[in-house]
């Protein structure tokens, strides 16, 4: 299964699991499912809820 | 004698033993297109067929209905009775709430009628004229239970009617109680509306209390309306279940189409649990709701094709119900002109109009309905008001709770607030939106004037959220105690809850968007509306993302500018900004078309079909119309950083611009990024652009002429063309000083700023306080190219931004 990205409906800014997210010290291989409630996007600071599947 | 009537050739019991009674419902001007059609073209001998083919099919009695917007109801209803009086072997019923159309069929109807129907929203004069009328020619009665204040909808108002109607009927006019047939009416259990859950219940309770305590009466109901809103094949099956139910609780008489009656015996017993739950609305613990069971079970059917063929028959409470879903508005008057025939306006927007809004407020929440669709459906629904409001009585609907919106004093934002004006006033409230920028006093003088049950409060700034704390005091000062709504982009529960509700007497609620602003005045409705808690514990504290340890590079080198000082740029082409719009941002977050629970393939293709056109449409419209005149004032300026202050000499004059500093690693502070004046100083750049006012003349057009969708969707566009003037212009600044870089942007790189430096808007994340747009007003004299400030530092018109170009390579977005 491929992993899915997904983007931020606020700022455009796309979460890739392969690439994870060093600002939120996200290391690569984690499902945006498996991103901590707390998390927001590196970008904009939108929360999770932001976020559309992108594939 | 048992009560019956009767045609020139038989007599009809009205208590069949086997009942109900039938009465066949397609020869209705309003119910059947069909029949409509053979009407307006004069066919009288074919309107005559569909009466002959309904006896064919079993119905007992055959009602007649020829009311219609433009016709001679009169000539139409009593040639039809001549014809069918020579032609029928059933009985009439003359559907006609017209007393003279009513005297002139039973004067030369040849056997004994029943007339459909009478009620009290007059306070009872047509309901003695004709009464008077059957008593003379011996008719029987269809008695609605309506009166002055509507459609009565539960068991305890229709049977008060019910009671009311009798002494008139009865004890007045002489009829007997066997010439009384009780219509207590139903209303559909299938639009998914919260407060019609019950509404089969209180109809079999009515019929069942009218049996035993008005004895002798009888009773009809017109018992397709129990359906509407749901898939044809489901509606057949849930009318049979549920008129076979109502005449286990007393039913005697029930208007259908007789065609279209299954057997109980013919209906599986899956088919009918599923019925009886959603009719007498039963839910075990676990399971889902009994209208989703219903119809999941019904759409996992294979649909076999309509006996009757396509398109005949669709009631016009389901027509407008429907179009309301589908935002149509195209048959709108037509469809109304047939409703008002029939029903009271007022009864056509609490019956059909609201429970239809209130439907598609529950889709969008649960996902399957998407923002600018819900826009189309509000339009349709005041569409429809503003038809029917010359019909209303000036009285009704004063009784609505009443909202008044505002944004506060300083803040020119509305889109959030007109949205909420939106929901709230097509859900059947009524609302006062008195604009922006409106002070605390004028807020406190508005409520008491309109009496207003809640006010809601908008505001984009941080300062606008310091308004609202300190505006509790002076509301709970002027006396004030009703529930205070707020709603902003720089709001938090958590500062609601701790800064603003312990100010205030009454309740002090958090709203997200417009749909927890319905919320919220529902709960109020219901008595269930408190204050916006905050529990520290619980709550879930976001990430601060970012670099954890910074060691700012004191050795850049500071670039060379191609000039120092202020310029003025007004003739950007406006579509060198297209390539530059942020699609995603536009489609998915200024206007709602989420991906939701969409396969790939459905959204592609709604984005494909709907989406880029409507976007193509707005490119062309906005060039069109000259409403992107893009204008500059920017320029580079020496300064030099002293602690968390950014020093800019400009016009022989130094301006401070003041940065907070993250509390937290890694304390991040925007002037670090400028060398001090001891590292030798510095450059900064400076811009505001804006699109100009024409935008904002157009959306406040669009907002006034209720065009919500295309409102909603050229609002969202204007602000995604702003954004990507700023960022052409960040672009432009960027390779004037020679830091632009080889990277090949694209909106993705954009998004990510792979580019060097950073610009930070004043209002933003890294720097809230607006305070700076003072000296930067001072330098780049913006108002030359028609840009202003309120009094709480927020630029007019709406679509300008500003922003301190840093070159820095270390330089990103943070927020303190």
């Amino acid at each position: 299964m491929t992993p899915e990205r997904y983007i931020c409906v606020n700022c455009g800014y796309i979460y890739d699991p392969a690439a994870g997210d060093p600002m939120n010290e996200i290391s690569p291989g984690v499902a945006f499912a498996a991103l901590p409630e707390e998390w927001v996007c590196p970008m904009c600071y939108a929360p999770k809820d932001q976020f559309d599947p992108l594939d | 004698m048992k009560p019956s009537v009767a045609s020139l050739y038989q007599a009809v019991e009205l208590q069949q033993e086997i009942p109900p009674l039938l009465i066949g419902e397609r020869a209705n001007a309003n119910g059947s297109k069909k029949f409509r059609e053979l009407l307006l073209a004069d066919d009288y001998q074919a309107c005559v067929k569909i009466a002959l083919e309904q006896e064919a099919r079993g119905a007992h009695v055959i009602d007649l209905c020829t009311a219609y917007a433009g016709r001679d109801e009169l000539a139409d209803l009593t040639a039809l009775v001549r014809l069918c009086a020579g032609s029928l072997k059933a009985p009439l019923m003359i559907d006609s709430t017209t007393p003279a159309c009513i005297e002139a069929c039973l004067r030369l109807y040849p056997g004994r009628a029943i007339v459909n129907s009478i009620n009290l929203e007059d306070g009872g004069d047509n309901l003695r004229r004709i009464c008077r009328a059957a008593k003379k020619y011996g008719a029987a009665v269809v008695a609605l239970t309506i009166d002055d204040k509507g459609m009565a909808m539960t068991a305890e108002e229709k049977v008060r009617i019910a009671r009311a109607i009798h002494a008139i009927a009865v004890g007045e006019c002489g009829l007997r109680p066997q010439d009384l047939l009780f219509d207590c009416l139903t209303f559909t259990v299938g639009s998914g509306d919260a407060t019609l859950r019950d509404a089969a219940v209180q109809t079999m309770e009515a019929i069942r209390r009218i049996k035993a305590e008005l004895p002798g009466c009888l009773t009809a109901l017109g018992v397709s309306n129990i359906s509407f809103g749901l898939a044809p094949q489901a509606r057949k099956v849930l009318n049979s279940v549920f008129l076979h139910e109502a005449v286990k609780a007393g039913l005697d008489a029930a208007i259908v189409d007789a065609a279209k009656v299954i057997p109980l015996a013919r209906i599986s017993a899956e088919d009918r649990d599923v019925c009886l739950d959603l009719l007498h609305d039963r839910q075990a613990p676990g399971e889902k709701e009994p209208l989703m069971r219903f119809i999941a079970h019904f759409t996992a059917r294979t649909e076999t094709p309509d006996e009757e063929g396509q398109g005949d028959g669709v009631q016009p409470e389901a027509q407008l119900f429907r179009m309301v879903m589908d935002g149509d508005k195209e048959q709108l008057e037509d469809v109304l002109a047939i409703l008002r025939e029939r029903f009271a306006p007022i009864d056509i927007i609490n019956q059909i109009l609201v429970p239809a809004m209130r439907h598609v407020g529950e889709l969008f929440g649960k996902g399957e309905l998407l923002l600018p669709f819900v826009l189309q459906s509000a339009e349709v629904m005041k569409a429809s008001v503003t038809l029917l409001e010359p019909y209303m009585d000036k009285s009704e609907g004063d009784a609505a709770t009443t909202v008044l919106l505002a944004t506060v004093q300083g803040d020119v934002h509305d889109i959030g607030k007109n949205l909420v004006d939106i929901i709230l006033s097509n859900n059947g409230y009524k609302v006062h939106n008195i604009g922006i920028k409106v002070p605390a006093e004028t807020i406190i003088e508005k409520a008491k004037e309109t009496r207003a049950d809640l006010i809601g409060l908008s505001g984009l700034l941080v300062k606008s959220a310091m308004i609202m704390q300190e505006s509790m005091a002076q509301f709970t000062e002027a006396g004030l105690t009703v529930p205070i709504l707020l709603g902003g982009a720089a709001l938090t529960p958590k500062f609601v809850a701790e800064s603003c509700v312990p100010e205030y007497g009454g309740p002090v609620v958090y709203c997200a968007d417009a749909f927890a602003g319905l919320k919220a005045v529902q709960e109020f409705e219901a008595g269930k509306l408190t204050s916006t808690a905050y529990d520290d514990v619980t709550a879930v504290k976001a990430m601060k993302p970012g670099i954890r340890v910074a060691e700012i590079d004191r050795t850049v080198s500071v670039p060379t500018p191609p000039f120092l000082g202020q310029r003025y740029v007004t003739d950007i082409d406006p579509s060198v900004l297209f390539p530059l719009i942020n699609v995603e941002a536009l489609f998915r977050g200024r206007w709602g078309y989420r991906r939701g629970k969409m396969e790939a393939g459905e959204y592609a293709g709604l984005i494909q079909k709907t989406v880029r056109p409507l976007y193509e449409e707005l490119m062309r419209k906005s060039l069109a119309g000259g409403w992107i005149q893009p204008k500059v004032s920017y320029g580079y300026f020496p300064c030099w950083s002293e602690g968390e202050a950014v020093l800019v000499r400009a016009d022989d004059a130094v301006h401070r611009f003041s940065f907070p500093r993250q509390a937290e690693a890694p304390y991040l502070c925007i002037a670090d990024y400028f060398k001090s004046d001891r590292e030798g100083g510095d450059v900064a750049g400076f811009f505001i652009v804006t699109i100009g006012p024409k935008m904002s003349e157009e959306t406040g057009r669009l907002y006034r002429a209720d065009a919500y969708h295309e409102y909603h969707l050229l609002h969202g566009f204007s602000v995604e063309v702003t954004d990507a003037l700023a960022e052409y212009w960040h672009g432009v600044m960027r390779r004037e000083m020679g830091i632009g870089g080889t990277a090949a942007q694209g909106i993705h790189g954009v998004v990510i700023q792979n580019y060097q430096g950073s610009r930070y808007g004043f209002g933003y994340p890294a720097c809230p306080d607006l305070e700076a747009h003072n000296p930067l007003f001072s330098f780049l004299r913006p108002e030359e190219i028609g840009i202003s400030l309120t009094e709480n530092m927020q630029m007019v018109p709406e679509q300008t931004t500003s922003a301190i170009v840093v070159h820095h390579p270390q330089a990103k977005y943070f927020a303190v």
